[in-house]
């Protein structure tokens, strides 16, 4: 598999949140808006990559029966050492991400790729797959939380052009299935047609 | 096996507890300058360093607190306003408490409210959490204006009440105006003006008392009797008592 096609696999044929669904739980709750999903995608983006070089450069280490929990741990600390750095000096990029932070604990994206993946290839392609699953998981947040934010308020990243007509529903989490049960059909629809 | 589990957890919490460690300082330091900036972000613009006073305190057994600032230009000498960190007391928002930042100027118009801005809320995305948009229909029906002539409900449930609610979400808006009235009212015992319950009706709430909010500073006195919370907080529910019968 080219370097390319690592990255492009992640945001079509092994979409993560279309085509494997995983993380299912952060998608439906952050992506009332299409900032918010943005910034899940690209918190949840930057603790994939580091996770899954790491994984991949212990995983010779690491006995099979203890491979669960190491991983566990990995990610757990990461994310937490990133909380931290984030709140002590970019308090900015804080203040708009740092919900989301916590979350990514959860992910089961970060622990699936790095036991599908990370765990049975070299450093460059783990990051290099990390980069891709990661891209299509923005990429999907930032789809669902556009048309949910268009269909439920009228705006688009804070452009605001039909306020108060739109069905309010898209917004509340029934329109949250709502949203990602006709992407994915739509995602499917076009991704098998090629 | 059991080994590298060990050390692998132990490396972790050894980075954990490092990165924590250099960390805190800067990051306790942020979130006090942030909080001194929301004070600063209700209040008008002025020229020159701010210098804070806090006479803050808290009620509920510590479960709540109200933090009353008063903030003058060091340069000069000369009062800015308070900045009140209040949160909903009577009337919560649908998830939880909504904690607001309230600025109080003194006008030859009496008090008024210069800005809001909200703390932390957990309302509906969409509905109630549109109170933390600028320009909003509760911001539009405090800024500016006199809070001692304003009824402290939401149009939809009275009449006389002094808020225009947000689309869709009345409990959102209840709990704003609630959380306003808390803040006008530890503004008022900061002073020293708050009005015994006798008189709360036609004090805080009705407006005959905006002659006295012409005297400026705050004197020494006044500051020293602030440290007893536990008087100011019957007042304050003897007076939501009245406020409610009304």
């Amino acid at each position: 598999m080219s370097k390319l096609q690592l990255i492009t696999k992640g945001i079509l044929k092994e979409n993560p949140t279309f085509v494997l669904i995983l993380g299912m739980c952060p998608t439906l709750g952050v992506t009332s808006s299409a900032i918010n999903g943005m910034g899940m995608g690209v918190a949840t983006m930057a603790v994939l990559i580091l996770s899954n070089i790491v994984i991949s450069l212990i995983k010779n280490i690491v006995p099979d029966k203890v491979r669960i929990p190491v991983f566990i741990v990995v990610i757990a600390s990461f994310v937490t050492i990133i909380e931290m750095l984030m709140k002590a000096y970019v308090p900015a990029l804080y203040a708009s991400l740092g919900v989301f932070i916590p979350l990514i604990v959860v992910n089961c994206i970060i622990l699936g790729r790095a036991e599908a993946f990370a765990s049975k290839n070299g450093v460059w392609d783990s990051a290099l797959d990390g980069v891709g699953i990661g891209l299509g998981f923005t990429l999907s947040l930032t789809a669902i939380g556009s048309v949910r934010e268009i269909l439920g308020t009228g705006a688009i990243f804070g452009w605001s052009f039909a306020p108060d007509v739109m069905p309010l529903v898209f917004v509340l989490a029934p329109g949250g299935f709502l949203a990602l049960g006709y992407l994915m059909v739509l995602f499917n629809k076009i991704a098998k047609r090629k | 096996m059991v080994v590298v589990l060990f050390s692998i957890t132990a490396i972790a919490a050894l980075l954990v507890a490092l990165v924590n460690e250099l960390t805190l300082d800067t990051i306790k330091a942020t979130e006090a300058h942030n909080k001194d900036l929301a004070k600063l972000e209700v209040l008008p613009p002025f020229d020159g360093e701010a210098r804070y006073e806090e006479i803050g305190h808290s009620i509920n057994d510590g479960a709540l607190t109200i933090n009353v600032t008063k903030i003058s230009n060091s340069t000069d000498g000369s009062l800015v306003g308070y900045a009140v960190e209040a949160p909903s007391i009577t009337k919560n928002g649908y998830a939880d408490r909504i904690y607001l930042m309230v600025g109080f100027v003194e006008t030859e118009q009496g008090t008024l409210i210069n800005g809001v801005k909200v703390l932390s809320q957990k309302e509906t995305p969409g509905l109630g959490a549109n109170m933390t948009k600028e320009g909003n229909a509760l911001e539009r029906s405090v800024v500016g204006n006199n809070p001692s002539a304003m009824t402290f409900k939401v149009k939809k449930d009275d009449a006389s009440g002094s808020f225009d609610s947000l689309t869709g979400s009345t409990v959102s808006s209840r709990a704003y105006a609630n959380a306003i009235e808390t803040a006008y009212a530890a503004y008022l015992w900061a002073k020293g003006e708050l009005p015994t319950s006798s008189d709360a009706q036609s004090g805080a709430t009705k407006g005959s008392q905006t002659s006295d909010d012409d005297s400026v500073a705050v004197d020494a006195e006044s500051g020293a009797t602030l440290t007893d919370g536990s008087n100011y907080e019957q007042e304050l529910e003897a007076q939501k008592g009245d406020i409610s019968n009304e």
